[in-house]
């Protein structure tokens, strides 16, 4: 499929799906909104692809949805509305059940529903000049799906300070990565895509199904407490259990040479 | 009870679960699979030891089961392989019930399995060159109920990057730390003093009013 607001490629074992709309700073309209449930999908079903890589193209990662154009356009503010009020979205990896690990790469600012991104991938490292803020309250908007994902991945208060502070305050890349929001910090900024494919690279070395199953059992885990998210999760576990990658693991390493795993 | 994988003794009111396998990582065999159930329940039940310190002997602190040498005891792998379908483990305090406060001391590498202990452990230090990795995903192995279980401790991203990055990246003490995974590291001949007096510490209080925290703090886990 073509995308006139998304850049869908492969470099190598890498997919990588770039928001690519920076006159607006990547804000999301209706089109790119559906450009992105069908680019998920595609890396998702490219056997080629073990791991995808999201960015954005311009200065800014991406700053929410494009409010301008959504209220104007005639149908795009009711079928908003309408999505959100069911939760039927498709613009995220962890919307669209994506198994494949996930890296965002935040270049520039990262601002309200730009959040969806951060939080719903599995890996997610900045450049040294990100920031993060959300404005949604200063604009007389309400902040939820995309807080309530991050909050459930780290410290709760550092979310709700950035959802009342709105656009008056903004953490930088140092803050982010002390507080575990992200893993990692490139500098010079520049480099960051350079970064993200290496990194990338490093996670396609290992098992496709064994990272599948470690993805469902962990993300599995936010939905449940400890004790059932770890009997859900000894479900994942053992579905590897007979898969061929289990003898061929041990097998490389024994032999000491790259494993070769079965595709997804 | 005679223990030849682990080394258990009360000194005071601390009891110390030291792993003692160091020549293979401390990882855990068949014997140390069954040993491990037994040194938590006689800890647990000895009424003089009011705090607990788990931590290993040797370069590594824990690297999680030694499936060479459980493959060897079909027995044994019979009965890991059930405890984990039915995630019936018994090998953390947690697992076992342990009423207890539990120190986990990481004196080195911390890999895979060896993460259960980090994660299930309610205080957890570690010396300056401790390092935590978790290759399971590298063997073609599923990572779940250590990482679940740190995650639910700890920011998930840095724990699910841990699971993705397998045998290619190792977590830093100092980087440990500054996550909240563990809350004090030490140099690496000072940890056992530490963890010793951290426990001494533990053991002054109230044992009661600390099982009731204990059973609160975790309890609260499980909600969704």
């Amino acid at each position: 499929m073509s995308y006139e607001h998304l850049i869908v490629e492969r470099h190598g074992p890498v997919g990588w799906l770039i928001n690519d709309r920076p006159d607006v700073r990547n804000a999301m309209n209706s089109a790119m909104r559906d450009e992105f449930a069908a680019a998920w999908t595609e890396l998702d079903d490219d056997p080629g692809v073990r791991v995808i890589v999201h960015t954005g193209n311009g200065r800014d990662f991406q700053t929410g949805v494009d409010v301008g154009e959504i209220a104007s356009d005639g149908v795009g503010m009711e079928r908003y509305r309408r999505s959100m009020e069911d939760f039927d979205v498709h613009f995220t990896s962890w919307h669209q059940g994506v198994w494949k690990p996930v890296i965002t790469a935040v270049n520039g600012i990262c601002c309200g529903g730009g959040f969806h991104w951060v939080a719903d991938s599995d890996i997610v490292i900045a450049a040294s000049d990100a920031q993060f803020f959300d404005p949604h309250t200063s604009v007389g908007q309400v902040v939820a799906i995309e807080a309530i994902g991050l909050m459930k991945k780290m410290p709760v208060e550092t979310v709700m300070r950035m959802a009342f502070m709105g656009r008056y305050e903004r953490m930088g890349a140092e803050r982010a990565y002390e507080l575990g929001m992200i893993s990692e910090i490139v500098d010079p900024p520049d480099r960051l895509r350079e970064r993200a494919q290496e990194l990338a690279e490093t996670v396609a070395r290992n098992s496709p199904a064994a990272m599948a199953a470690t993805k469902k059992a962990l993300w599995g885990a936010l939905e449940t407490g400890l004790t059932d998210a770890c009997r859900q999760g000894a479900q994942h576990l053992v579905s590897m259990w007979g898969h061929p990658d289990q003898t061929e693991g041990p097998a490389a390493f024994a032999e000491r040479r790259d494993p070769d795993w079965q595709s997804l | 009870m005679t223990y030849e994988t682990l080394e258990v003794r009360a000194d005071g009111p601390v009891g110390w679960l030291a792993f003692n396998r160091p020549e293979a990582g401390n990882a855990i065999d068949a014997r140390m699979f069954v040993e491990l159930e037994a040194a938590w329940a006689e800890l647990e039940a000895d009424t003089s030891v009011r705090a607990i310190v788990n931590t290993g002997n040797g370069d590594s602190f824990q690297t999680g089961l030694d499936m060479k040498q459980l493959s060897t005891d079909p027995g044994a792998l019979r009965a890991s392989s059930r405890q984990t379908r039915e995630f019936a483990l018994r090998m953390t305090s947690w697992h076992c019930g342990v009423t207890k406060p539990v120190v986990a001391a990481v004196n080195g590498t911390c890999a895979g399995g060896g993460l259960h202990f980090v994660a299930d452990a309610d205080i957890v230090i570690a010396a300056e060159d401790a390092t935590f990795l978790d290759p399971h995903v590298s063997v073609g192995q599923v990572s779940a109920f250590e990482t679940i279980g740190l995650l639910k401790k700890a920011p998930m991203e840095p724990v699910a990057r841990m699971a993705l990055m397998g045998v290619h990246e190792r977590l830093s003490a100092a980087r440990a730390h500054q996550l909240g995974i563990v809350s004090e590291m030490v140099a690496a001949e000072a940890l056992c003093d530490r963890a010793g007096s951290v426990a001494r510490r533990l053991a002054e209080q109230d044992p009661a009013a600390l099982r009731a925290i204990k059973q609160a703090f975790w309890n609260a886990l499980e909600a969704p």
